[in-house]
């Protein structure tokens, strides 16, 4: 193997995820120590580390190209694992790794650089008959142009950054009097989040679901997918809960959107582990959404159901490998979920709750497959994402899973930030979700509760309050003052007191 | 004894009388507005069975009856007397707003100013506690002097007894600087306010519509005016805390602060403290934090928490002894001294000082605010009083330098030359007359200027600058500072600091009083 040392130019859960995939590799990695988090736990994963916890820049070292570049050739790596997020479908930065004679663990800057302009993106697909929702054919300059479009395609319509993703610069429009604000309004969040303002419309698929085609490709132009996911449970477009594979396809749709999905892939000579998202409305219909060129923060579900160790095959293809199955060997193998438990309030409008863990427990047992960066003592800093852990739990059906989910949910325990635990509980309990007909409005529409608290839960709470109400009064009340010791002065002092008068 | 005699009907008649006064009607009229009655408050405030009412049958003064009648009720609207809390003398007198909306009426501000004078001459706390429609307009100019006496009281007492306000219940017009001039001011949120000139003056002068809450509510005085030190969200809880709040004081200007004993579950080393400052000097951290691991456990009472936050204000205790602790508060404004954390700092010290209670500074102060509006508004004044309070103080006085130090805030901060009895600095200090970006940009003005890369050169100066200079070991060194001590040891260090200094005595020379910048 060429590759023998890489970079993580990432940090937490999926930097560990890197490194253990390495380490049964063979494979030495180096990682950043930051100032943010110094004694973060992904560095004990390492074989090396880097410090720059010197650094005090505002700006996450994960983000600073040139930087990331003079730590790579410091170290001597032969290749950068950019992870999920900060430079992971950055094309400049790829192209930098390149120059510089490293591997980037990743598509090509081509394949990035097209699937991340939403706007090619629609145009390759068009070219190469992919089903997709009508809507501008480029970019939209002004809130006249979207209006008189809308207006062709009729409303409702959606309006997305052509360089975005995670729901920034997204806006549905449902009647023509709001396209005026909501364009100004997606366009400048466009440019402060991607430093890009242009955005485009499409036809807004109502209560759709939300599917995606895990994509391997090798650089000998093979390409497979792995299967879907369904990620409709979302909230304001960031996902919450994942699985594999999806309850909406059945065989014959599985291999026709997959046979799309490996299409688009083609179109760009993608390899690497990519995603293509797809939206599915209740007719069984199917539109191209947009391509991830990067390993998805749920790739995890995939692996549970198809075995295949994704970061692996990340390396063995960035280091020049074919890949060693064909179409017909994938076989998916029961149900995966996975729940992303963050440290976020969920009655608090999921606002992030940064802070230390005090405690944490995570269950363990053959169905269940925990992935974290953090540790009793860790803490969760605002400066990054507020992920505690993945957890993803199996089972030989669907309902098997959630059955399993739910015990584990159960027992995971942690103290110290508010998290998305409540919410999962709730969530597994929700007939809507059992029966598998939620749609990406399900939060919205079907959840009435965001938070599950058991029948003594609340009556506990009220008894726990009484009984710190009391027991603070009662401390209050045994402070012994001593009043008399104040009056015993020393005669220098009491005679000089006096005196002063 | 014997109480059927004819001579006994009349006393108890008089008795039934004033108890059917407190009606339970009346009572649930104050209830439904979230509020107790003056009786209430007081079974609340003192020990049970202490309290030990004075003039209750006093009835109103007669007034020409054309402008409406006066009710002819016993205590004229206020409850006042005497009893114990926590086992201590105090004073206090309640107003009760079931009578004549508590307005005060000459025989009411008799009462008042009886009360007033007989805590002066016991030496004694006084606790006022306000629920009234100010003036009683029948009684007209002799009720306004009635104000008068009572301030006058007030201003007599000042330093001399503690002396608290509770509002809850409406004080507006002149009623409103009886508990300006007291030491401490209580409210309750959502039941109480205070203004000079209420909601519907504003609009009429100033045609702006402002609501009770908006224009004078508890949180508005908490937050913004800081006229209130503390608020609470129900009267039960107002009166434990001020409970709670008295144990710190004591009764007057020549004792000292009460002691509670020593438990010792607080640890005199605690390592914990070596972490709490971040490396990185921009970063902020919470101040409390460092107070609640040096103080006895769970002692800390702050006082003015939401006002001027980024000054730290308020009474603990160390090995049960009452300190008051002021702490520069680095996750608010960097911990800037600006107008408002100036004046709230001034006037704590100023009244630890005048009730013999020890001051702990806890100092990471980057300097004043800088800006057109704190200049034009008078920093200069309003920063020369919390100069002149810590200058002013002969309680004893040290100071931990935890880290910025720097300029005039340095000074300020109750420094060794002004004053200062112990200096401490942790090994974080940075001393210096100015912070290392402004110093740099001044010292190498021109080879900033004439440098290819000044952003690398100014890190490197910086760098060199906060390694060479701003360190608290040249401040050490020459005896600026007594000692730089390990942050575990802060308490330990404290503790015997304010042993040695517990017979302090300063003679100052002899004056009417100071002129302190106002």
């Amino acid at each position: 193997m060429k590759i023998k040392k890489i970079l993580i130019a990432n940090r937490g859960e999926i930097a560990i995820r890197i490194m253990k995939t390495a380490r049964l590799m063979k494979i030495r990695t180096v990682a950043v120590r930051t100032a943010v988090e110094p004694n973060a736990m992904y560095l004990s994963y390492a074989d090396e580390i880097f410090d720059n916890s010197e650094d005090i820049s505002e700006i996450p070292v994960f983000l600073d190209i040139d930087k990331i570049i003079a730590i790579a050739l410091n170290k001597g790596v032969d290749a950068i694992h950019p992870g999920y997020g900060f430079l992971a479908e950055n094309a400049y930065f790829a192209d930098k790794c390149i120059d510089n004679k490293i591997v980037f663990i990743g598509p090509s800057p081509d394949a990035i650089y097209k699937m991340g302009n939403k706007t090619i993106a629609r145009k390759i697909a068009i070219a190469n008959k992919i089903p997709l929702a009508i809507g501008s054919d480029g970019n939209i300059s002004n809130e006249d142009e979207a209006a008189e479009i809308a207006s062709k395609i009729g409303y409702p319509v959606i309006i997305k950054a052509a360089s975005g993703g995670g729901g920034r610069g997204m806006r549905i429009v449902r009647k023509a009097e709001e396209m005026e604000r909501l364009f100004n309004i997606a366009s400048k969040e466009a440019e402060k989040a991607f430093n890009d303002p242009s955005v485009f419309i499409e036809k807004y698929i109502e209560n759709p679901k939300h599917i995606e085609f895990q994509i391997l490709g090798d650089t000998r132009g093979n390409v497979i997918h792995l299967g879907e996911r369904e990620c409709s449970i979302q909230r304001k477009h960031q996902k919450l809960l994942e699985e594999a594979p999806s309850c909406a396809l059945d065989s014959r749709l599985r291999e026709e959107m997959g046979m799309m999905a490996v299409r688009i892939a083609k179109a760009v000579n993608y390899y690497s582990a990519g995603t293509v998202e797809f939206l599915l409305d209740s007719d069984r219909n199917f539109y191209f959404m947009e391509m991830n060129t990067r390993i998805q923060v749920e790739h995890t579900v995939t692996e549970a159901v198809t075995g295949i160790d994704l970061i692996e095959q990340q390396i063995r293809i960035a280091n020049g490998e074919s890949i060693k199955f064909n179409q017909g060997d994938i076989k998916l193998n029961g149900w995966a979920i996975e729940c992303r438990i963050n440290a976020e309030n969920v009655q608090a409008g999921f606002a992030p709750d940064p802070g230390k863990i005090e405690y944490l427990n995570l269950p363990s047992d053959p169905n269940i497959r925990i992935d974290t960066g953090v540790q009793t003592g860790s803490s969760i800093v605002a400066s990054y994402d507020s992920m505690i852990a993945k957890l993803i739990v199996r089972g030989k059906d669907r309902r098997e899973a959630i059955k399993n989910c739910k015990m584990a949910l159960d027992k995971v325990w942690i103290k110290g930030t508010k998290t998305t635990l409540p919410f999962f509980r709730m969530l597994v309990r929700n007939q809507k979700f059992q029966d598998g007909t939620f749609t990406t409005a399900f939060l919205e529409k079907d959840l009435d509760k965001y938070y599950f608290n058991s029948e003594y839960e609340e009556m506990l709470a009220a008894w726990l309050a009484t009984k710190l109400f009391v027991e603070e009064n009662l401390e209050e009340s045994s402070i012994n003052v001593d009043f008399k010791n104040g009056k015993e002065l020393s005669p220098w002092l009491l005679n000089k007191r006096i005196n002063q008068f | 004894m014997d109480i059927s005699g004819k001579s006994y009907k009349a006393f108890i008649a008089r008795q039934e009388a004033l108890k059917k006064q407190y009606s339970q009607k009346q009572a649930e009229k104050q209830h439904s507005k979230g509020k107790l009655t003056a009786l209430e408050r007081i079974r609340l405030l003192f020990d049970t069975d202490t309290f030990e009412e004075i003039d209750a049958f006093v009835t109103p003064a007669n007034q020409p009856v054309e402008f409406g009648k006066v009710e002819r009720s016993f205590g004229d609207g206020v409850i006042v007397g005497h009893g114990k809390v926590n086992g201590r003398l105090v004073f206090a007198y309640a107003q009760d707003f079931t009578i004549m909306g508590g307005s005060l009426g000459v025989v009411h501000a008799k009462k008042i100013a009886k009360i007033q004078e007989m805590a002066l001459k016991m030496g004694s706390p006084i606790i006022g506690m306000m629920d009234s429609g100010g003036a009683r307009i029948q009684e007209g100019v002799a009720s306004l002097s009635g104000y008068a006496t009572i301030f006058q009281n007030i201003i007599h007492s000042s330093g001399i007894i503690p002396q608290i306000s509770v509002i809850m219940g409406p004080a507006a017009g002149g009623a409103v600087y009886s508990p300006a001039l007291t030491d401490f001011v209580f409210m309750t949120s959502h039941t109480s306010y205070m203004f000079v000139t209420g909601p519907n003056v504003v609009k009429e002068v100033l045609n702006e519509d402002v609501t009770f809450d908006q224009l004078g509510g508890a949180e508005i005085h908490a937050r913004k005016s800081g006229v209130a030190n503390m608020i609470y969200d129900d009267e039960e809880n107002t009166i434990l805390a001020l409970k709670k709040f008295l144990s710190y004081l004591p009764s007057n200007n020549v004792e000292n602060p009460p002691t509670v004993a020593d438990d010792n579950s607080t640890i005199d080393v605690n390592e914990k403290l070596r972490d709490v400052v971040p490396d990185d000097p921009n970063k902020a951290y919470d101040v409390k934090d460092i107070i609640n691991l040096i103080v006895d456990k769970n002692s800390f009472f702050e006082t003015s928490e939401l006002f001027a936050a980024n000054l730290v204000t308020g009474f603990a205790r160390l090995k049960g002894k009452t300190i008051g602790v002021v702490a520069n508060q680095p996750k608010v404004l960097a911990g800037v001294l600006d107008i408002d954390s100036s004046t709230k700092g001034a006037r704590f010290i100023r009244f630890c000082d005048a009730f013999n209670i020890p001051i702990l500074t806890l100092e990471d102060v980057p300097g004043f605010l800088p800006g057109v509006d704190q200049e034009h508004s008078g920093i200069i004044r309003h920063g020369a009083k919390m100069l002149f309070a810590y200058s002013e103080a002969t309680v004893p006085k040290i100071t931990i330098i935890l880290r910025k130090a720097y300029g005039g805030a340095f000074i300020v901060m109750n420094s060794k030359n002004l004053g200062g009895d112990f200096s401490f600095a942790w090994p974080t200090a940075e001393i210096a007359v100015m912070g290392p970006d402004g110093a740099v940009a001044i010292l190498y003005r021109k080879e900033l200027a004439e440098s290819k890369n000044p952003a690398e050169l100014k890190k490197e100066l910086v760098k060199k600058y906060r390694d060479k200079i701003a360190n608290p070991f040249i401040a050490d060194e020459s005896g600026y500072i007594d000692e730089v001590i390990d942050p575990a040891v802060t308490r330990k260090k404290i503790i015997s600091a304010f042993n040695a200094l517990s017979n302090k005595w300063v003679k100052v020379p002899a004056r009417k009083h100071g002129n302190m910048p106002l």
